[in-house]
């Protein structure tokens, strides 16, 4: 789960990690001037759209604050907005400390050059976290960013954040820019934390829901044939398929490990909203999953769902006899493998 | 070397759970010999003809445990995956999804400093046809033979390895290594250990968008491996920057691309395929 500035930058101040001073804008008419505005919407390149206004005096206020909170950023529109204190800047860095695939380690990236055009540079550095004492990695920081009086701020930061990090079972907190103040102070400017989605248990998070859903992605939505499989391997190779085949597939849909009737029949329902929609590709292997409760759901959506388009279906695996079974005796054809299905729904698909 | 995947004495992790326990009876009825399983508590209940203890230390009283396969819930996972490493467990399997990152992160400093090989997790196991069923890969799909498969996602391997079987093309190894970010035997050690057995003709290799896992495994490949491999890599038409189900499965930039791993794959004498059912033609054809 990736968090909004604001929650953010609220976990970091737990880590002890300095922040601006600022709050959820409430009341404008307590808020004190020059103040920041920003819009807190789940994605990037928000300074760039005018997500983000420095507002200087009263009258301003209010007609900034509706902007705002109109303005669409890559489809999201917040619904808050953090107002934050105007920093002095003297300069401004890139700090962030991830979970990294390769290494299979956590690393600590910086760059000397903070802000919104860091994703430009190909040149960041980095330290194994594990490795290396806090004590280290916060004196090659100072070395790096050339700032040997920030070097036990540094050091405080690092071990902060390596802290911050495991103790939220975070995969990611990314802090650009990390803001050195006219007044020498090292304050973490703006911040991006994903959280672990799997260590949900242990914590009690309630953070604004953001609606990003990994197991249904919409690819074209004037596609002419959903998928429907499971696992997310199957799921990307029914796509690749179809396009292979010459057909426009409309999405991608992981119904996962265990999937049931429910969590079907809620697929269908939303597969059947494509403009476009002449086929439907289901192609399960059971493993975890059970094909005779994917039968079940198959069964039930076509009683329930009026409009729903002819079906191309490859069921197999675990319990594929009794699946067999429920579908043959409502008529429901089972083809033998996917190509087949994708042969099949050729032919009904005309433009 | 002995090969750990041939490991006799099996054990499982969880068996007394709704997936421990009907995968443990699949494991049996594959002709797999679960000799007990663990969980706490219940120890003295049986599960079809496997006994149930508390822990690997009471099980490894009576017999010796050559590999375990584990099916607990993600969050008694690192618990469980820690007691099989202490208790030396050759080849440990681990099954379960959802395993906390960091949890993971523990696990393989763990592993770093033990005896213990870890499949998984989010991994479908490993199936050699006629010798050992370790998870939850269907062996009535399978067939006993010659090619080796390893592959990061589960269903994608069944696929595969129906599709082979299919066309009368059998199996020695069929392993998933498993989607997650952090895990254990990778594409690299199970391509080891196909090149080293006489008894692999072929191999398979099948990958997804994001990481550079496939990218490592064919500069091995060009290095190492001499026999025929064949490769697909799910998720051409992925958008950038989604996640697509599972954790690994997130394109961040062109390198991790289907695209870019296949071209890459192609450089390294492998044979690719740009879908499932080309894949299957191609070895078939070979």
């Amino acid at each position: 789960m990736k968090l909004l500035e604001y929650e953010a930058k609220n976990v970091l101040v737990q880590s002890r990690i300095p922040i601006p001073r600022g709050s959820l804008v409430t009341d404008p008419a307590k808020l004190t001037l020059p103040v920041v505005l920003k819009s807190q919407v789940p994605t990037g390149g928000r300074g760039k759209a005018g997500g983000i206004l420095i507002i200087d005096s009263a009258d301003k206020l209010q007609p900034a604050i509706d902007t705002l909170l109109d303005l669409d950023i890559k489809g999201f529109t917040p619904q808050n907005i953090l107002a934050e204190e105007k920093l002095s800047i003297k300069s401004e860095f890139y700090l962030s400390i991830l979970v990294d695939r390769q290494s299979a380690g956590i690393q600590l990236i910086a760059h000397k050059d903070g802000g919104i055009e860091v994703e430009d540079n190909t040149d960041f550095q980095s330290w194994a976290v594990n490795e290396h004492t806090s004590e280290v990695l916060g004196q090659s920081l100072a070395d790096y960013y050339e700032l040997p009086d920030q070097t036990f701020a540094l050091q405080d930061l690092v071990e902060n954040l390596k802290t911050c990090l495991m103790k939220n079972d975070a995969t990611m907190i990314e802090i650009n820019p990390l803001v050195l103040t006219d007044d020498d102070k090292l304050i973490a400017g703006d911040c991006k934390m994903t959280l672990d989605d799997a260590a949900a248990f242990r914590h009690g998070w309630s953070f604004e829901e953001k609606l990003v859903e990994a197991n249904f992605v919409t690819i074209d939505p004037n596609g002419n044939t959903a998928t429907i499989a499971n696992g997310a391997g199957l799921a990307m190779a029914t796509v690749d398929a179809a396009y292979e085949a010459g057909l426009t597939p409309a999405n991608f849909l992981d119904i996962g490990g265990g999937a049931n009737e429910e969590t079907l029949l809620k697929a269908f329902n939303r597969i059947v909203e494509y403009p476009n929609l002449q086929a439907i590709i289901i192609n399960i292997f059971a493993g975890i999953t059970r094909a005779d409760e994917v039968a079940n759901a198959i069964v039930s959506a076509k009683k329930h769902i009026t409009n729903l388009p002819p079906l191309f279906i490859r069921l197999a695996g675990t319990n594929y006899e009794a699946a067999a079974k429920i579908l043959t005796k409502e008529r429901i054809v089972i083809m033998p493998n996917l190509a087949s299905c994708l042969t099949a729904a050729k032919e009904v698909i005309h433009d | 070397m002995t090969n750990i995947f041939e490991g006799k004495n099996v054990i499982v992790q969880g068996i007394t759970g709704a997936h421990g326990g009907f995968q443990a009876r699949a494991m049996l009825n594959a002709g797999t010999n679960v000799i007990a399983g663990t969980t706490p508590g219940k120890a003295g209940q049986k599960v079809a003809t496997a006994m149930v203890y508390d822990t690997i230390a009471d099980i490894q009283k009576d017999h010796q445990v050559d590999i375990s396969v584990i099916f607990v819930p993600a969050r008694f996972a690192k618990g469980a995956i820690l007691e099989a490493i202490n208790a030396e467990v050759p080849l440990i399997v681990c099954i379960t999804e959802g395993i906390p990152i960091h949890d993971m992160l523990t696990i393989n400093e763990r592993l770093k400093t033990s005896k213990s090989t870890l499949l998984g997790p989010n991994s479908p196991g490993a199936l050699l046809p006629g010798v050992n069923k370790l998870g939850i890969i269907p062996a009535n799909m399978s067939l006993e033979g010659k090619i080796a498969i390893v592959s990061r996602s589960g269903t994608l391997t069944y696929e595969t390895m129906a599709g082979l079987t299919e066309k009368g093309i059998g199996q020695k190894y069929v392993i998933g290594i498993g989607g997650d970010v952090i895990h254990g035997m990778g594409y690299k050690e199970c391509l080891e250990l196909f090149q080293s057995d006489d008894e692999v003709d072929r191999i398979v290799l099948i990958g997804e968008i994001g990481g550079q896992d496939e990218i490592e495994a064919a500069a091995y490949i060009k290095k190492h491996v001499t026999k025929p491999v064949f490769a697909y890599i799910a998720g051409h038409h992925a958008p950038a920057g989604v996640q697509l189900g599972h954790a690994g499965a997130i394109l961040g930039s062109d390198q991790e691309s289907a695209a870019n791993k296949t071209k890459i794959l192609a450089k390294s004498g492998v044979k690719t395929a740009k879908s499932i059912v080309d894949l299957i033609n191609l070895v078939v054809g070979s």
